[in-house]
């Protein structure tokens, strides 16, 4: 059984060593550094239309340095803290025996389908709280919780039970077993996504404009909606592009000196749960702690607002406004993990295009969604028949959050046992056939996550869907923020809602635990 | 290694998938174009910086009146007005309506709006037409002090008194707001780029609480996190619909004349690249007309240009709030406010 990427990669050249990628993967590859180069094209050309005199009282000023520190600082700790907290949320989870495991496993994955805007304005509507960093801080570290703990789920799904069962045996604490066994295997899925929260952090605007935070993106954006002045707010978004360039080498270079863990061959008993009382206690505390502040508080606050409102409910156009949402989402994911799929092959035949498509990728993630929208209104205004239609704002979605999906799919077509591959081949399969009958089957699960995230990513989109979106079209994000740009909450509340239905039940799905977990014994 | 016969399949894969992919584009870009498109008359296209909330009842009732259709993309004014540019010539839209004077005056100086019809332009007093006549003011909307008369007593007379000790971390301003950029651009015309450098300097000295909007600072003035700000005349009652209730907010016109006092106005400009001019143009003449200016009057408390005697509750008419002589279609030139405040360190 393949663990990861790295190792998927050292078999197959292995296996067959002079197998260079097929004409259509590396077509796939130049069309998916095409599709991540538009932005960033259109980006150098506004930037070069800026005046020097604008520029220089732009970049070498102390604000700028300031917003700077604040935006890395603000990144790293919320990535931290997301981190630690998540890893110990799934750890928990995963290894305690709780009562009704599986539905809290479920309900600590919804969060993910709250944008941090709700949580800002939650925050807000509490009165006694201050705005400002450390609000901003908590946050987002409650928003992001919710992608570690998917990545640690998915993390522990590829464990060495054997190394944890012997380990157990040889009488490790809770704490050396995750020191000595669990951590060492789990770093580079974790790592992975702490990356993507800190990439999150660079480009939301939602929560630190609420909370009055002066990051880059924040930054961007007045520079933008204050002058028009387009060539500064891209100037300032290049600065925010290098800066998640080095976070990205950064992390890829921790991933390689990382411990790569050698699994085993078969996985025949799983390892068993603790069951102490005390233990079990604490986790139930953590676990339903993090319930109560991350979704029960921000959805009766929903709820208290959706009963405050003094309007009739427009059926007509939720269900219009909804459907449309999930159309032009779906589409976005769709889109992405065509994209994606084809990456995550070229990726995996350790070809050199394919790495640097991936970096490309993530590099992207870090843009706001007020930096796409003008890339590509710079874009698409120069052709009329693309121009505010549904494919554009579609193309945005996918390249804003192909990061998110990128990961799931590769890891799990990697984790197509190779042996299977290598049957089909010798079967006299060709590679085609071998692909829909043989590895997309099986790696369908993760393609499926991995599209659910870039929908509820899509779905929750505001900056960019404001710019591209055809006229007259609207979203659930549009009409939330229409009405809370009036100071109209309580209007936008049935919107907010149905934003966050609608998304909790994608991450509803993701976060459906394999069966392995169920069957495993417990130690009391 | 690749057989003659595994290339030809290639190349016919590489022709199915690339056709495929033009199918769907095709599809979908097809799908999204307009269905009117085959009319004569085709829609008007409005960028609408006014809320939806607000505008949409009267485009209604402009469509039954006119049998016009109109289809409107919201957005922030200065968002819109950027994007505006960004498209140049190339842009979809026929009409842009804006919540500033600043927004519009940026595209006029862009060369994108057309010179607009005698009959439009008559009885609208002149000081709110741009230079250019390219735009129109809809509606005014004064700065003022919103301050709590709970913990305000003495009330400034000049925005120049708010740089004085006492107003130390009392006072909400929002630096990224439209509203207030232009009140920078007007100051900055009407007593030069020096002294309101002096002035903003002295105002930061005195640790203001910075905030996004306008209706933010009255709701935090109401919370008593701050007990001034500086604020557009309106969000009172917006703020006070929102929260349900009365809020302990009330709005101070500082001495006549004081720049202060800023009338801005919300209006509306017609684009040159518009093949749908005759009909955007009788949309701004239904905006301006007896019937929906009472109605701006009474729905947003903003004041009427053209029918000063619709005055808003609670608010003195428009001739009395001592509204400083300012050239508004000059407050376009942000370039230079938003270097002042870049350079302060505002933005």
């Amino acid at each position: 059984m393949i663990r990861s990427s790295e190792e998927l990669q050292r078999n197959s050249q292995q296996t067959d060593g002079n197998n260079p990628p097929s004409t259509l993967l590396l077509l796939a590859g130049v069309l998916a550094l095409v599709f991540i180069a538009l932005p960033i094209f259109y980006l150098f050309r506004l930037a070069i239309r800026s005046d020097g005199q604008t520029l220089s009282l732009l970049i070498f000023r102390a604000k700028t340095a300031e917003v700077i520190f604040t935006t890395i600082s603000l990144a790293t700790l919320v990535s931290l803290f997301a981190t630690v907290f998540g890893v110990m949320l799934a750890w928990t989870l995963h290894n305690v025996k709780i009562p009704y495991s599986n539905l809290f496993r479920a309900l600590v994955m919804i969060p993910i389908a709250i944008p941090s805007y709700i949580y800002a304005y939650c925050w807000l509507s509490l009165e006694t709280l201050p705005r400002g960093y450390f609000s901003a801080l908590i946050v987002l570290t409650l928003a992001t919780t919710p992608y570690i703990i998917l990545a640690t789920f998915s993390a522990f799904a590829r464990i060495d039970l054997a190394q944890l069962e012997i380990a157990q045996t040889l009488g490790n604490n809770p704490i050396q077993l995750f020191a000595r066994i669990i951590f060492p295997q789990i770093k580079n899925t974790v790592l992975a996504g702490s990356l993507l929260i800190v990439l999150y952090v660079f480009s939301d605007f939602g929560a630190v404009s609420l909370l009055g935070v002066d990051t880059l993106t924040r930054a961007i954006q007045n520079t933008y909606q204050g002058s028009y002045d387009r060539s500064s707010a891209a100037v300032l978004a290049i600065i925010l592009l290098l800066l998640s360039a080095v976070v990205i080498v950064r992390e890829n270079l921790w991933r390689n000196e990382s411990y790569q863990a050698k699994a085993s061959t078969s996985i025949t008993k799983a390892g068993k749960k603790y069951a102490e009382g005390k233990v079990r206690v604490l986790a139930l505390t953590l676990i339903v702690g993090y319930i109560l502040i991350a979704l029960v508080l921000p959805m009766s606050l929903l709820v208290q607002r959706f009963f405050a409102r003094e309007r009739e409910l427009d059926l007509y156009n939720i269900f219009n406004v909804t459907s449309s949402t999930i159309l032009v989402s779906a589409l976005g994911a769709v889109l992405a993990i065509a994209i994606a799929i084809p990456l995550a092959l070229l990726t995996l035949t350790g070809s050199r295009l394919g790495k640097i498509a991936e970096w490309g990728v993530l590099i992207v993630h870090a843009l706001p969604g007020i930096v796409m929208g003008l890339a590509l209104v710079a874009f698409g205004s120069k052709f009329p028949f693309i121009y505010q239609t549904l494919m554009l704002l579609a193309i945005a979605y996918s390249i804003l959050f192909l990061a998110r999906s990128v990961g799931f799919i590769s890891v799990s077509i990697s984790r197509v046992p190779m042996n299977l591959v290598e049957i089909s081949s010798t079967l006299g399969k060709n590679k085609r056939e071998t692909f829909f009958r043989v590895i997309l089957p099986l790696a369908l699960p993760g393609i499926l996550s991995g599209a659910l995230l870039v929908f509820l990513s899509a779905m929750r989109e505001l900056p960019a869907t404001l710019m591209l979106r055809p006229t007259g079209f609207e979203t659930l994000a549009t009409e939330i923020w229409s009405s809370a740009n009036i100071f109209r909450f309580s209007e936008a509340a049935p919107y907010a809602l149905l934003l966050v239905i609608f998304s909790a039940i994608p991450a509803f799905l993701i976060s459906r635990p394999d069966r392995r977990n169920s069957e495993r014994g417990e130690i009391s | 290694m690749t057989t003659p016969k595994n290339l030809t399949t290639r190349v016919r894969h590489l022709g199915a998938v690339i056709a495929a992919a033009l199918l769907f584009l095709g599809a979908l870009t097809s799908c999204a174009a307009t269905p009117e498109a085959e009319e004569s008359t085709s829609p008007i296209t409005l960028y609408s910086g006014r809320s939806e909330e607000l505008i949409a009842p009267f485009i209604e009732a402009f469509s039954a009146e006119t049998g016009f259709e109109v289809e409107t993309r919201y957005g922030d004014s200065a968002a819109l007005a950027a994007q505006l540019l960004e498209e140049g010539a190339n842009s979809p839209a026929d009409l842009f309506l804006s919540q500033d004077a600043g927004a519009l005056g940026a595209l006029s100086a862009a060369g994108l709006l057309t010179p607009l019809a005698e009959e439009t332009l008559t009885q609208t007093p002149k000081e709110f037409i741009s230079q250019a006549e390219d735009w129109v003011g809809i509606t005014g909307r004064a700065r003022v002090f919103a301050y709590s008369p709970l913990r305000v007593s003495s009330l400034p007379g000049t925005v120049a008194d708010l740089v004085r000790p006492e107003w130390k971390g009392r006072v909400g301003i929002a630096p990224t707001n439209s509203s207030f950029q232009t009140f920078v651009t007007a100051m900055i015309q009407s007593q030069g780029e020096l002294a309101t450098e002096k002035w903003l300097k002295a105002i930061i000295k005195n640790e203001p609480k910075f905030y996004e909007k306008n209706s933010l600072i009255v709701e935090a003035i109401d919370s008593g996190e701050i007990d001034a700000g500086l604020v557009n005349h309106y969000y009172l009652w917006e703020v006070e619909s929102e929260l349900g209730r009365e809020i302990k907010v009330q709005n101070h016109f500082f001495t006549a004349g004081d720049i202060g006092n800023l009338l801005n106005v919300s209006g509306a400009g017609i684009l040159k690249t518009s093949k749908n001019q005759n009909r955007a143009k009788r949309f701004i003449q239904f905006l301006l007309s007896k019937e929906i200016q009472e109605k701006f009057v009474s729905d947003t408390h903003e004041f009427s240009l053209k029918y000063p005697e619709f005055s808003p509750e609670g608010v003195p008419p428009l001739s009395a709030i001592g509204a400083p002589n300012v050239n508004l279609s000059e407050l376009s030139e942000l370039q230079r406010s938003q270097k002042l405040l870049l350079k302060v360190g505002l933005l």
